[in-house]
C-alpha cells in the first residue's frame, strides 16, 4: 500500500482489511471455481464469469489496492471483498438450486390481470 | 316527483350513449385523445411541477435490468413488467422467492441489500387470492425493484427471514392481516391486532365490523368479548352505476407495460 495507512473504512461495522489483495484473490478464484460446476450455457454462469474475470484480470494486473479500488469502482476494497463473498455463498446455493432450469411453472391465467377479472 | 324525471332523464341519457353511433364517436374521441397526447408531451416539454416526469433512461436501464435477471433466473421468474410510474417487477413462481431474493440480494450487479417493504393483496376471484409483494432497494446503484408472487390461504410460502433480517415483522403483519402461512418463520405471531383476535382483517370477506365486540362488564369486573349483534339485517348495497363514469379513459394506457424476454422470442 501506498502512503498512510487505513485506519478506517468510514463504514459502521467494517473492519480495514489486513490483506485485502491476496484475500480477494483467493475468492476470486473461489468463485470461478464453483461456476465451473454450473452448465455452460447457463446465463448465470456466464455473467457472474466475466464479472469475476474483470475484477480479477485488473487485481492481477494492479498491485496497488487503492488502485485496484478506483478501476473496479464498485466501493472501497473492504466493500469488494464483501461483494465477493455474498456472491461467493450465492453461487454455492444456486448449484442446489439450478436456476438455469426451464420455468418451474406458468401463473394461472388471470393471476397477473390488473385490474382483476370478476 | 322532480327526482323521479330527473333520474328518468338520466336513463334515457345512459340508453343514448349505450347506441352504437355516439359510442362509436366517444371512442373515436378517445383515440384522437390517446394518440394526440404523447406527440403533444414530446413537443412541449412538461415544466408543470406537479406532473411527474419520465426518466427515459432509468427506465430502459430498469427494463435491461428485468431481461437479465430473467435470464439469470428462468426457472423462476414468469413475467417481467414497468409499471406505469416506471417501477420494475418480477412475477415469479412462489416456489422460487429465496433463490430470487438471494440473487437480488448478493448478486454483484444487483447487490438490493435492503428490504424496504412485505405486503400483500387480496383478490378473492383469482384461484391464488393472496399476492405477496417485496419491495427492496439497492444502495449500491440507487434503485428499486418489486418481486411479486402468489399463494392462497393454505399454501404456505417460504419466509425470507434467513435473507433478510428485517422481514420478520413484515411477515407477521402479513400472517396478521391476510392470514398468509410463512413457512420457516422463526416467530409467526400476530403482531397488530389484540391477543386473541379472530380473524384477518384485510380479507375482502372479513365484515367491516368484525366478529367480536369488546365491552366493560360490571358484573364480571373485566372487559368481556361477545360475538357482534348487527342492529341491521345484511343488506347488499348496489354500488355500481348505470353509467360509465370515465369514457375517455376506456382505452387507457394499461397500469403496467410488459418487458418481453428474449426466451419467449427464442421458442
Amino acid at each position: 500500500m501506498s502512503g498512510a495507512i487505513k485506519k478506517t473504512t468510514g463504514l459502521t461495522g467494517l473492519a480495514v482489511a489486513i490483506n485485502p489483495h491476496h484475500t480477494l484473490g483467493v475468492l476470486y478464484g473461489k468463485i470461478l471455481r464453483v461456476l465451473q460446476k454450473m452448465p455452460e450455457d447457463a446465463a448465470y454462469r456466464r455473467y457472474t464469469e466475466q464479472i469475476i474475470k474483470e475484477r480479477a484480470d485488473v487485481l492481477s494486473a494492479t498491485s496497488d489496492v487503492e488502485q485496484v479500488e478506483k478501476k473496479i469502482n464498485c466501493g472501497q476494497v473492504e466493500e469488494l471483498i464483501v461483494q465477493a463473498e455474498n456472491e461467493l455463498l450465492l453461487s454455492r446455493k444456486m448449484l442446489s438450486w439450478k436456476p438455469w432450469e426451464p420455468l418451474m411453472k406458468q401463473a394461472p391465467a388471470s393471476q397477473w390481470v390488473w385490474p382483476p377479472a370478476k | 316527483m322532480q327526482h323521479v324525471r330527473m333520474a328518468s332523464l338520466l336513463r334515457q341519457l345512459t340508453r343514448t350513449i349505450r347506441t352504437p353511433v355516439v359510442q362509436a364517436r366517444v371512442c373515436s374521441n378517445g383515440m384522437k385523445f390517446m394518440s394526440n397526447t404523447p406527440v403533444e408531451t414530446k413537443e412541449a416539454a412538461e415544466t408543470r411541477p406537479t406532473v411527474r416526469k419520465h426518466n427515459l433512461a432509468q427506465k430502459s436501464q430498469l427494463k435491461d435490468f428485468g431481461r437479465y435477471a430473467a435470464e439469470c433466473l428462468p426457472k423462476f421468474i414468469q413475467k417481467v413488467q414497468i409499471t406505469g410510474t416506471d417501477e420494475l417487477e418480477l412475477l415469479i413462481v412462489p416456489e422460487g422467492i429465496l433463490p430470487v431474493l438471494q440473487f437480488l440480494k448478493d448478486h454483484h450487479n444487483a447487490q438490493f441489500a435492503n428490504l424496504s417493504d412485505v405486503t400483500a393483496i387480496d383478490v378473492p376471484s383469482r384461484q391464488y387470492r393472496f399476492e405477496i409483494v417485496y419491495n427492496i432497494l439497492s444502495v449500491r446503484f440507487n434503485s428499486r425493484i418489486r418481486v411479486k408472487t402468489y399463494t392462497d390461504e393454505l399454501t404456505p410460502i417460504d419466509s425470507c427471514c434467513d435473507i433478510f433480517a428485517g422481514a420478520n415483522w413484515y411477515e407477521r403483519e402479513v400472517w396478521d392481516m391476510y392470514g398468509v402461512f410463512f413457512a420457516n418463520h422463526p416467530d409467526l405471531r400476530r403482531i397488530l391486532t389484540d391477543y386473541g383476535f379472530q380473524g384477518h382483517p384485510f380479507r375482502k370477506d372479513f365484515p367491516l365490523s368484525g366478529y367480536v365486540e369488546l365491552r366493560y362488564d360490571d358484573e364480571c369486573k373485566r372487559v368481556v368479548a361477545e360475538p357482534i349483534e348487527l342492529a341491521q339485517e345484511f343488506r347488499r348495497f348496489e354500488l355500481s352505476a348505470p353509467w360509465e363514469q370515465f369514457p375517455n379513459f376506456r382505452n387507457a394506457n394499461a397500469a403496467t407495460e410488459e418487458v418481453p424476454l428474449p426466451k419467449d422470442e427464442k421458442k
